[in-house]
């Protein structure tokens, strides 16, 4: 073991460059020859696209529908009953289907100039009304987006049960409608592609700002048909993901299809502008919940009806059914809920596709889930967060497999809820709220709680039937000749500090320092196959794919150290970095030496393999390990201007064994903070013309650090039982429950006016309204 | 196309520039420092925060024209500057950041909240931070590392 192994607080390995300016994000390549791209989109939601006329003089640098030869549609497919195709084309064919889709790609030396092309290129559109609600545009007889369905739903899945008796009898039953609002995923660096052929590997070469290299390869081989061995995708440094870079879309295929058509290099990076109105969008869930309940609070039953507004097209490969699929599967939430029913659709909308975004789906389950806890709660004359710790599912009752079928592992779910009431000081808080503040404003206390299933494989993704189902992962180590080690692995940091931690899990293994490990990613050509980093699965598989390799590469380093001190191999391990036998020790410098130098002084039986193998890896089972967390939080509501502030918020999480303490909370404050966004801010609002109403950040607001807490956070660590070391995953789950428990605070702030808000962003108008509503059925 | 001169990182430049060129695609494109980011073109988020004699500036938002004499200082040009080092530190050793998209912009407004601040408190650090957008550490960690560096200051 080493000290600076897995739990150890070590600073990030990928830091230098970053700080130096020296990190190397997709924009920042630039080649010889190199044209850039720029793209004439859509001005209009829904609309016959009757004519492109491309300017005279610049015929073959404009490329429309009809021009891309060979290059098919983008096709999601899922296996899920009532999924209907909704495939994407590269540039838009028969009718336009949301403001921003692209309908044609121009090439110039500079964007600048590329954009001067694109602004003369003429575009005729015979408008059709658009489809905006998706509740309402589920009914017969509106709109329909695309031509070929019966109707605007893309999937139903529904979750039948018998709870009618439970229904007739319970003693209390609220219900309640909620809606969280579509909004943008902004990373701060936009989508980027360079592509450009290279005849001595007869590749196509693609730097692409993605979370899923290899994916991105299989997609694109796949739609513009060259086989795969012809593709190389290399992610360099990118700049956030949370979902977004996990899918393919058509601009990086049109780059590419232009790379190959004109043997030069060619360079989209997708600007701010183009990101909020034309990029997927992610979270328009709206939810139709009752619970029954007994007098205590204690849940009998749950109904819900989930509505996801997929937007025009449906994302390649994960589909527009993930979501709602992914909602009705974790509605109960990290409750004991004994009979849950369920119904989920799928609608298609004249706006830009939905995509999943980090907690995928759950944060909208939360929003849902965290207010039905609380309108229990009320409805019982209970605090919320007593009748939270009572429906929770206890430690003991551990591993408990819900009524939506999801196996919890492990975990003490009410010890991380109470922990964060004590750091709230919650009944300090409550008496604060009878006192009332000097300023006028009105405190509430809001918490939630959620599972998070992490890194969860074959068996998950195979029952969706979606194109790409994550299997095992491997990871390759190479002993260099001098000591140190390369680890090679298929997912992609960006962000996410795996450059160190895959290093720690190294050195826990081998004893190395991670200072002597290199950590290889994001690199078709170099590192083995992975679906790539979403579903916060990394640090699970390809943690747990280098200490296997790394557990293979100790076996060979036995071996060869065993003879050189001449001693039996089941006398020496592998220690602190170095071989060590009863007697004597010997350096990995001195086995690198002897294995690639000086192979006459190596054991007559040696593996052959060497210094360096690939190993697979795969948790058993492998239906995801369920990371788990409380927040809480504290607002401050003033009641003539509707703003909120957030005065305090607080932390528990478990993510089972942690590999760097720092990179867990990292992950879990970036996350909470995005919550908030969610929760109070982020919103991409249409008009009934489908036109965005949101184009820059002076309109689309993002959390700056005058709106961010200073997050408190304590850990909790119950590792999986089916991982290796025990970890659990974390990267999504920090912004999961963030919207719930805002929502949960304000209407505990409103309180005393009878005021509720169940719709994000928590705005100040929609604050307003809820008062001014309150007060009208009050008077 | 129109002549300009200026000292970037301590070196003077003369070039060609289209009147249109903003300061960020000047020293991205032309000089090649492309530690300057970009990530709104429209002057809010502040990844591409420079010093413009010695005023924190977004260079998106600046016309390379308009630097004619000036003098620009990128990441790329604060090897020697003892305050940016301790930023550094500081911001390694806090996580003040995780893709780093927005660090070269964040370092350069903190370096110049501390070098006209030396008592801000965490309040005024976030007020003066309010230009600068970054989307993965939720500020926790940048905060802190300015604060550090303030202390640090102070004590010394
Ligand atoms: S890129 Fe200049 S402020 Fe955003
Ligand atoms: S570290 Fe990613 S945007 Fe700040």
């Amino acid at each position: 073991m080493s000290d600076k192994g897995i739990g150890a607080r070590i600073l990030r390995k990928e830091d230098h460059r970053h700080l130096h300016g020296r990190a190397n994000f997709t924009a920042d390549i630039a080649m010889p020859n190199m044209l850039n791209l720029a793209f004439v989109r859509s001005g209009i939601a829904h609309g016959r696209l009757v004519r492109v006329t491309k300017p005279a003089d610049a015929a073959d640098r404009v490329f429309a529908f009809d021009d891309l030869v060979g290059v098919k549609t983008l096709r999601a497919v899922s296996k899920l009953p009532t999924y209907k195709l909704a495939d994407y084309p590269c540039l838009a064919t028969g009718k336009v289907k949301f403001v921003g889709e692209p309908i044609a790609a121009c090439l110039a030396d500079s964007r600048a100039e590329a954009e001067d092309l694109a602004a003369r290129v003429a575009v005729e559109i015979d408008p059709l009304p658009p489809v905006m609600d998706m509740v309402a545009s589920r009914a017969p007889g509106t709109a329909i987006v695309h031509e070929d369905w019966s109707d605007n739903i893309a999937l139903t899945i529904q979750i039948p049960s018998d709870i009618d008796e439970v229904v007739r009898t319970a003693p209390v039953k609220v219900s309640g409608e909620y809606k969280m609002s579509r909004h943008a995923m902004v990373p701060m660096e936009g989508r980027a592609v360079l592509a450009y052929w290279d005849d001595r590997q007869d590749q196509l070469v693609v730097y692409s700002a993605t979370q899923v290299p290899h994916l991105n390869r299989a997609g694109i081989s796949d739609i513009l048909d060259i086989e795969q061995r012809q593709v190389r995708v290399i992610a360099p440094d990118v700049g956030g993901g949370f979902g977004l870079k996990a899918l393919v879309f058509p601009e990086e295929i049109v780059a590419c299809w232009l790379a190959l058509r004109t043997r030069r290099p060619v360079r989209w990076i997708e600007d701010r502008v183009e990101h909020l109105i034309a990029d997927a969008n992610c979270r328009e869930h709206h939810y139709r919940i009752s619970a029954y309940a007994d007098r205590t609070g204690k849940i009998l039953a749950l109904e819900g009806e989930v509505t996801v507004d997929a937007g025009a097209y449906s994302v390649y490969p994960f589909t527009n059914g993930l979501e709602a699929a992914m909602a009705i599967g974790n509605l109960p939430g990290p409750y004991h809920v004994p009979a849950y029913r369920g119904k989920a659709y799928t609608v298609t909308t004249n706006k830009p596709p939905l995509a999943p975004y980090r907690g995928v789906a759950r944060p909208g389950v939360a929003f849902a889930i965290e207010q039905t806890i609380d309108a229990i709660a009320r409805a019982v004359g209970r605090d919320p967060f007593d009748v939270r710790l009572e429906n929770l599912v206890p430690a003991a009752a551990m591993p408990y497999t819900s009524v939506a079928k999801k196996t919890f592992d492990s975990g003490d779910y009410p010890e991380a809820l109470r922990r964060v009431a004590r750091m709230l000081d919650l009944p300090g808080l409550r008496e604060r709220q009878k006192r009332r503040e000097p300023d006028g404003r009105l405190i509430g206390v809001g918490f939630g709680c959620y599972t998070e299933q992490t890194a969860h494989g074959t068996s998950v993704f195979a029952s969706w039937g979606i194109q790409l189902v994550p299997g095992f992962e491997q990871a390759t180590v190479r002993l260099t000749p001098d000591g140190g080690l390369e680890v090679r692995v298929g997912v992609q940091s960006h962000g996410q500090g795996m450059e160190t931690t895959i290093a720690q899990v190294a050195s826990t293994t081998l004893g190395i320092d991670p200072a002597r490990v290199n950590v290889v990613h994001g690199d078709t050509g170099l590192t083995p196959f992975s679906t790539g980093t979403y579903a916060s699965r990394s640090i699970v598989m390809a943690g747990g794919a280098t200490s296997r390799a790394c557990k293979v590469l100790a076996t060979r380093l036995v071996r060869i150290g065993a003879h050189l001190m001449q001693c039996e191999a089941k006398d020496v391990q592998v220690k602190d970095g170095k071989v060590v036998g009863p007697r004597a020790s010997v350096e990995f410098s001195e086995i690198g030496r002897v294995w690639y130098m000086r192979p006459d002084e190596l054991p007559p039986d040696v593996d052959m393999g060497g210094l360096e193998c690939t190993v697979g890896y795969r948790p058993d089972p492998d239906y995801g390990t369920f990371a788990y967390a409380s927040h809480g939080a504290v607002v401050a509501v003033d009641p003539d201007t509707g703003v909120v502030e957030v005065l305090d918020y607080v932390i528990c999480e478990d993510c089972g064994t942690m590999v760097n303490p720092m990179v867990v909370e990292g992950q879990a404050f970036g996350g909470a903070v995005q919550g908030i966004g969610t929760a109070l801010y982020e919103e991409s609002p249409y008009d009934d013309q489908g036109q965005p109403l949101h184009s820059t950040f002076a309109d689309y607001t993002l959390p700056g650090a005058t709106e961010a807490p200073m997050i408190r956070i304590d850990h909790m660590i119950s590792p999986s039982p089916h991982t290796e070391y025990g970890i659990k995953g974390t990267g999504e789950g920090g912004n999961i429950p963030t919207s719930g428990l805002l929502a949960n605070a304000v209407n505990d702030a409103l309180r005393s006016l009878g005021a509720e808000v169940h719709e994000t962003p928590i705005t100040p108008r929609r604050v307003l309204e809820a008062i001014a509503r309150a007060r009208k059925a009050a008077a | 196309m129109k002549q300009v001169t200026m000292t970037v990182n301590g070196r003077s430049v003369t070039q060609l520039v289209e009147p249109r060129t903003s300061l960020a695609d000047f020293v991205r494109e032309q000089l090649r420092f492309t530690g300057t980011h970009l990530g709104c073109e429209h002057g809010v988020c502040g990844a591409c925060t420079v010093l413009i004699d010695g005023e924190p500036q977004r260079s998106c938002i600046t016309y390379a024209v308009s630097c004619d004499s000036a003098q620009v200082t990128t990441i790329e040009g604060f090897d020697d500057d003892a305050l940016m080092a301790d930023m550094r530190t500081a911001f390694h050793e806090n996580h003040a950041l995780q893709c780093g998209y927005c660090t070269p912009g964040m370092l350069v407004t903190a370096r110049d909240i501390v070098r006209r601040l030396p008592d801000a408190d965490e309040k005024r650090v976030r007020l003066e931070l309010s230009g600068n957008l970054c989307r993965c550490t939720g500020y926790v960690g940048i905060v802190r590392a300015i604060l550090s560096v303030l202390a640090k200051r102070k004590a010394a």
